[in-house]
């Protein structure tokens, strides 16, 4: 892998909002708008864009851990959604849940997915079309999905304890103040009750944000190598846990790493800060 | 218990089914903008700022009518939270000629009432937040009042 390269190294993985306006009534592709703010979708959205909510749709509604393989299939099927359809995931915070959706998706195996770049900021700042009709699609018969790709790119609390002692690449991809324990939730943001602030002993601090721009896309090939594999020293090959808070930050950081720069063995540990924060013995560093 | 304004908005969110529900939460949230200052207004108090728990700029202006009505308005900045905006349209509406006193004294249990469990989460506990910031704005009146009378 070159270190200045001029192109993602999954394209495909990224539309653009001219593109996707071209496109909205292809068959084969559906539309998913994901959100922080729960109202989003319903005050306007992209034409034939259908909703899912990470929680609400995404998660057990009793344990915290995602829907069943089953709930799993019953969510694309009234969506319309076919394996072999393409899901094209956009959202608000610069698609934080977006990338989210579309990671949880992958976890059920779901292959074909991409992000609009730029999401929902930038489409609606383009003046590009939105509608409040909700669209409604002929139910599909998706099979339940046989496993949940766990193991290849989720990590749980015990495997990123395993990464720390190990000193492999642990990306915390949250603000400053949260990585030094300054502050023990985002700026901005009600608490989320963590009981200890700081970083897991051996991450380094790279927050989302240093990926995007202002407009909420993603920085060019160039300058995501530049971050993330010269000063992060990542490689390809090498296990490498990312994780924010919730995962939804960490899910942005491993698109990036998994779909822009290429890298294989990524894995996003969603249970994060308001896991290990609150983790009776987990080890906590404090240092900048 | 509560103002008959609120209290009549709040029988009205619970006669909804979820997604009319959500329809008229949206429609509050369309309405926020309404509750904005108008040429010429005059007002007791005035406090605009940014807090760290709310994702943009709050506005809160408060003006007492002779008979001590309270009358509010609010300005939001364009990153605030749909619930958020739809609350405010509501609280403006709802406590609107109650006593600051009254508005002070205000339980904050009936939110979950008008937004529902469905929609209530962490990340969307700034609802509480302008009713926080109103009942701030009313305390500072009163207490102006009262150091006014003492002096």
């Amino acid at each position: 892998m070159t270190t200045s390269p001029t192109q993602y190294a999954h394209p495909e993985a990224l539309v653009d909002a001219e593109w996707l306006e071209k496109h909205l009534n292809d068959d084969g592709i559906r539309i998913i708008e994901s959100n922080e703010d729960i109202l989003l979708y319903d005050t306007g959205h992209i034409p034939g864009a259908v909703h899912i909510d990470w929680r609400s749709d995404l998660q057990d509604q009793v344990i915290r851990d995602y829907i069943a393989p089953e709930k799993f299939s019953e969510l694309c099927s009234r969506n319309g959604i076919s394996p072999e359809t393409t899901c094209i995931f956009y959202g608000d915070k610069a698609n934080w849940w977006a990338c989210y959706a579309l990671w949880a998706f992958r976890l059920f195996g779901h292959e074909k997915v991409k992000i609009l770049n730029g999401g929902r900021d930038k489409w609606k700042t383009d003046g590009r079309p939105v509608t409040r009709e909700v669209p409604k699609f002929p139910q599909t018969n998706y099979p339940v999905p046989k496993k949940r790709l766990d193991k290849e790119i989720r990590a749980f609390a015990d495997e990123a304890l395993a990464q720390s002692k190990a000193g492999q690449p642990l990306i915390d991809v949250r603000s400053p103040g949260e990585f030094k324990g300054e502050i023990t939730h985002m700026a901005e943001y009600p608490q989320e009750g963590v009981l200890r602030g700081g970083h897991i002993p051996g991450a380094k601090s790279v927050p989302w944000k240093t990926a995007a721009n202002d407009d909420s896309t993603f920085k060019p090939p160039s300058e995501l190598a530049k971050i993330y594999l010269e000063q992060c020293g990542l490689k390809p090959g090498t296990d490498t846990v990312v994780y924010c808070r919730i995962g939804e930050r960490s899910s942005h950081t491993w698109f990036v790493l998994t779909y822009l720069l290429g890298l294989d063995n990524v894995r996003n540990y969603d249970g994060s800060w308001t896991e290990w924060g609150n983790k009776v013995g987990a080890p906590i560093e404090k240092s900048a | 218990m509560y103002p008959p304004k609120l209290e009549a908005i709040i029988n009205l969110f619970e006669s909804l089914p979820e997604i009319e529900r959500r329809e008229t939460l949206v429609s509050y949230a369309d309405n926020a903008k309404k509750q904005e200052p108008r040429p010429g207004e005059i007002f007791n108090l005035e406090d605009v700022r940014k807090d760290e728990e709310c994702a943009d700029t709050v506005g809160v202006y408060l003006q007492v009518d002779d008979e001590g009505k309270a009358h509010f308005r609010m300005t939001l900045g364009p990153e605030v939270q749909t619930l958020t905006r739809a609350m405010t349209a509501i609280l403006c509406k709802g406590l609107d000629g109650r006593t600051p006193q009254e508005v002070l004294e205000l339980p904050s249990d009936f939110v979950t009432r008008i937004v529902g469990a469905e929609l209530v989460r962490v990340r969307s506990q700034t609802i509480y937040y302008v009713l926080t910031r109103i009942k701030g704005i009313c305390k500072v009146y009163l207490d102006r009042q009262r150091m006014a009378e003492v002096a």
